[in-house]
């Protein structure tokens, strides 16, 4: 292909100013933006035009992040001349969630979640999410629960049995979760490994004898895969009846919600307890060790009264931790010590008083879901992590906080006339 | 009372050499300490080991950790253990069977417990962390670890089958002369071994898998799994700041949000919550 050849001078000649007169000794003008024009005219000719890099990365820059995000998949549509303004791409609007509907499954495939307390576990969402991809596009994913369990269709369930809440007795759940397995008759069943979820699945195998596949870390149509003898070997087999998933191996489903319709099959009486009796005891939060405690209210260098320090921790129920600072002053004990020196937490709940938060000490509470933190400096690093950040002298605070915990206590030793009241306003 | 600990061939899991697992050990601590409260230490009724395996050897560190004796049937590997063991738990009869969650150097599926149970007959009482004689004669107290420190103490009669919580009591110091006192009985299975339910597998050297970062968004940049990691994308990310407030207002809204996150218990008293 050849190229037109430019002609300078012409092209000079057709961007001056025609409107002022060219006298002698006056300067010619030129309009330099028609310069543009009439090139791009001259190249749009030759089929070539002048890309803008800056305008199509602009294009593509993605609206509403705080860092700047850009979409490559998206192309700046028309060639952007010099002086337009940039195509800016659609924003991807969230779509209405609409419910998946699989009217007829060709297979089911089960999940028996543990549920505890009637919500999904982020392990049985993870174990929904395996389901999920077993069952693909044409199979169905079905929950048995036994008790109510909220949830399961956004966590991508087609079907949900609620069985009967069957008691205490491990082995009556099992019975009854077998027998609502038979009459669906699923091509497999997932459960979680968790201490509840593989107790369930054993019992239901032996019951069922049939095999079963456990602690499965890699989940697909084409293979299970679970480790073995100490984790030198891991073995590979087919999608059978039963499974169990291990924690953090799958991801959550992630599509569109479904239905989770509800399914009832017939149940077989749970059979007869060889339990006498079964009693729960909660955990004493003053006695549990700090890694597997629920709720950990910690002291750090803010604070100086350390009785009024244990006064609170006992009247909130949690379980009393401490910084690095304390614990090699010697003003509370060494294993009470959070951080990665001391002890990592696993608690749902974390309240720093007076501590400003290292990053050893972070580290420590890394799996923490909800922190609290009072401390006077305003750029502390805790107050940086936490869900409730307080400017304010812990010491004082905590003052406050056992004064309103004990006023609590005193209106519910002597105010039941008030709950009284209340129900009466209820009802 | 007799009782039995099912032992297995575990391996160390970064030597890999023969070692007893820590679960067994913790097993056969609970049995020294209920043998005690039933005062049968001593003689052909203490707590006794049981290996099916082709190789005693392996299981011998129990003899130091506290069984005067062990058990063990002579199996060929790769042989499902399950009909020797029930068959000579059936004929000894022990009142108090332990084992860990899962056994080492078989299948490792931690079903063997719940067969030999449902063999047996017997109720499987899973993840004890401790058990000790009833208030009945004839009961057994058990607590069951529910996790997070929390136990649910069952009462049963008769023969039980038991598995072992790691939150159970550490296991007894190793005694050398203990070691060397006790005795490994070997026995000959009668029972046919039986193929169980089985799953034909492939076997690859082990793999690590990255771990799902749980509330990383799928597809996101390695900064939001960083953010996901370190626990700064959750509550922290849109998290309140209170500049400077009175104490008490400070205790409320402390209050507020425990409450809101569930730790701690609702205000009963209160008119309108």
């Amino acid at each position: 292909m050849t190229r037109l050849r430019r002609d300078p001078r012409a092209e000079r000649a057709a961007i001056q100013v025609a409107t002022i007169h060219v006298a002698a000794g006056a300067r010619p003008r030129y309009d330099r933006t028609a310069k543009g024009a009439a090139k791009g005219a001259a190249l749009a000719a030759d089929g070539r035009s002048r890309r803008d890099p800056r305008a199509e990365r602009a294009g593509q820059r993605v609206p509403g992040a705080n860092r700047p995000r850009f979409d490559l998949s998206q192309v700046v549509a028309g060639p952007a001349v010099r002086g337009e303004m940039p195509v800016v791409g659609e924003s991807r609007q969230p779509a209405a969630p609409k419910i998946v509907v699989v009217e007829d499954p060709a297979f089911l495939v089960a999940v028996v979640p543990d549920a505890a307390g009637g919500r999904l576990s982020g392990h049985d969402r993870q174990v929904l999410g395996a389901a999920r991809m077993l069952a693909g596009r044409e199979g169905g994913v079905v929950v048995v629960s036994a008790g109510p369990c909220e949830g399961c269709g956004p966590a991508g369930a087609d079907r949900h049995v609620a069985l009967a809440e069957p008691g205490a007795d491990p082995a009556a759940r099992a019975a009854v979760v077998a027998a609502a397995l038979e009459a669906l008759n699923p091509r497999h069943v997932l459960f979680p490994e968790s201490l509840d979820g593989g107790d369930l699945a054993r019992r239901v195998a032996v019951r069922m004898g049939a095999a079963l596949f456990d602690n499965a870390e890699v989940v697909a149509a084409t293979g299970l895969v679970r480790p073995a003898r100490g984790r030198r070997v891991e073995q590979r087999a087919a999608p059978g009846l039963l499974a169990t998933v291990a924690a953090d191996a799958v991801p959550d489903y992630g599509g569109a919600p479904r239905e989770a319709r509800a399914v009832t099959v017939e149940t077989v009486p749970a059979p007869a307890s060889n339990l006498l009796s079964a009693e729960r005891i909660p955990a004493d939060p003053a006695t549990v060790p700090l890694a597997l405690a629920e709720f950990v209210a910690a002291a750090g260098n803010g604070i100086h009264d350390l009785d009024l320090f244990r006064q609170v921790v006992a009247a909130l129920h949690a379980t009393p931790g401490a910084s690095r600072v304390l614990c090699d002053a010697g003003l509370m004990p060494r294993h009470s010590q959070v951080g990665a020196s001391g002890t990592v937490l696993a608690a749902t709940c974390y309240v720093a008083l007076g501590i400003s938060g290292a990053p050893q000490h972070l580290q420590g509470i890394a799996g923490c879901e909800h922190v609290v933190a009072v401390n006077t400096d305003l750029h502390a690093a805790m107050i940086e992590r936490a869900g409730l950040a307080i400017v304010q002298d812990a010491q004082a605070v905590m003052a406050a906080l056992l004064g309103l915990l004990e006023q609590e206590a005193a209106r519910h030793a002597a105010g039941d006339p008030a709950s009284g009241d209340r129900t009466g306003a209820a009802s | 009372m007799k009782i039995a600990v099912l032992l297995s061939a575990g391996r160390h899991p970064v030597s890999g050499a023969a070692v007893l697992p820590r679960l067994e050990a913790q097993a056969i601590r609970i049995a020294v300490r209920l043998g005690e409260a039933f005062g049968v230490l001593d003689g052909g009724s203490a707590p006794f080991g049981l290996h099916a395996g082709p190789d005693a050897a392996t299981v011998a560190d129990a003899l130091g950790q506290g069984l005067a004796r062990i058990e063990h049937l002579v199996l060929p590997e790769g042989v499902d253990p399950v009909p020797a063991l029930a068959e000579h738990l059936a004929a000894t009869a022990p009142d108090v069977i332990l084992a860990g969650r899962r056994g080492q150097g078989g299948g490792e599926s931690g079903i063997v417990p719940y067969a030999l149970a449902a063999a047996l007959d017997r109720p499987l009482i899973a993840d004890v962390v401790s058990v000790a004689p009833g208030d009945e004669a004839g009961t057994l107290r058990l607590d069951q670890s529910l996790g997070r420190g929390a136990l649910r103490r069952v009462v049963v009669r008769g023969p039980v089958v038991a598995t072992v919580h790691p939150d159970a009591p550490a296991s007894l110091a190793y005694a050398f002369g203990r070691a060397r006192r006790g005795t490994i009985v070997s026995l000959e299975p009668t029972a046919e071994p039986v193929a169980g339910p089985a799953i034909p597998v492939e076997e690859r050297p082990y793999r690590r898998r990255p771990k799902i970062v749980k509330g990383a968004p799928a597809g996101g940049s390695a900064a939001e799994r960083l953010k996901a990691a370190t626990g700064e994308s959750g509550a922290a990310a849109s998290g309140r700041l209170l500049v400077d407030p009175a104490p008490e207002e400070a205790a409320r809204e402390i209050l507020a949000y425990l409450r809101r996150v569930g730790v701690v218990a609702p205000d009963s008293t209160r008119p309108n919550s």
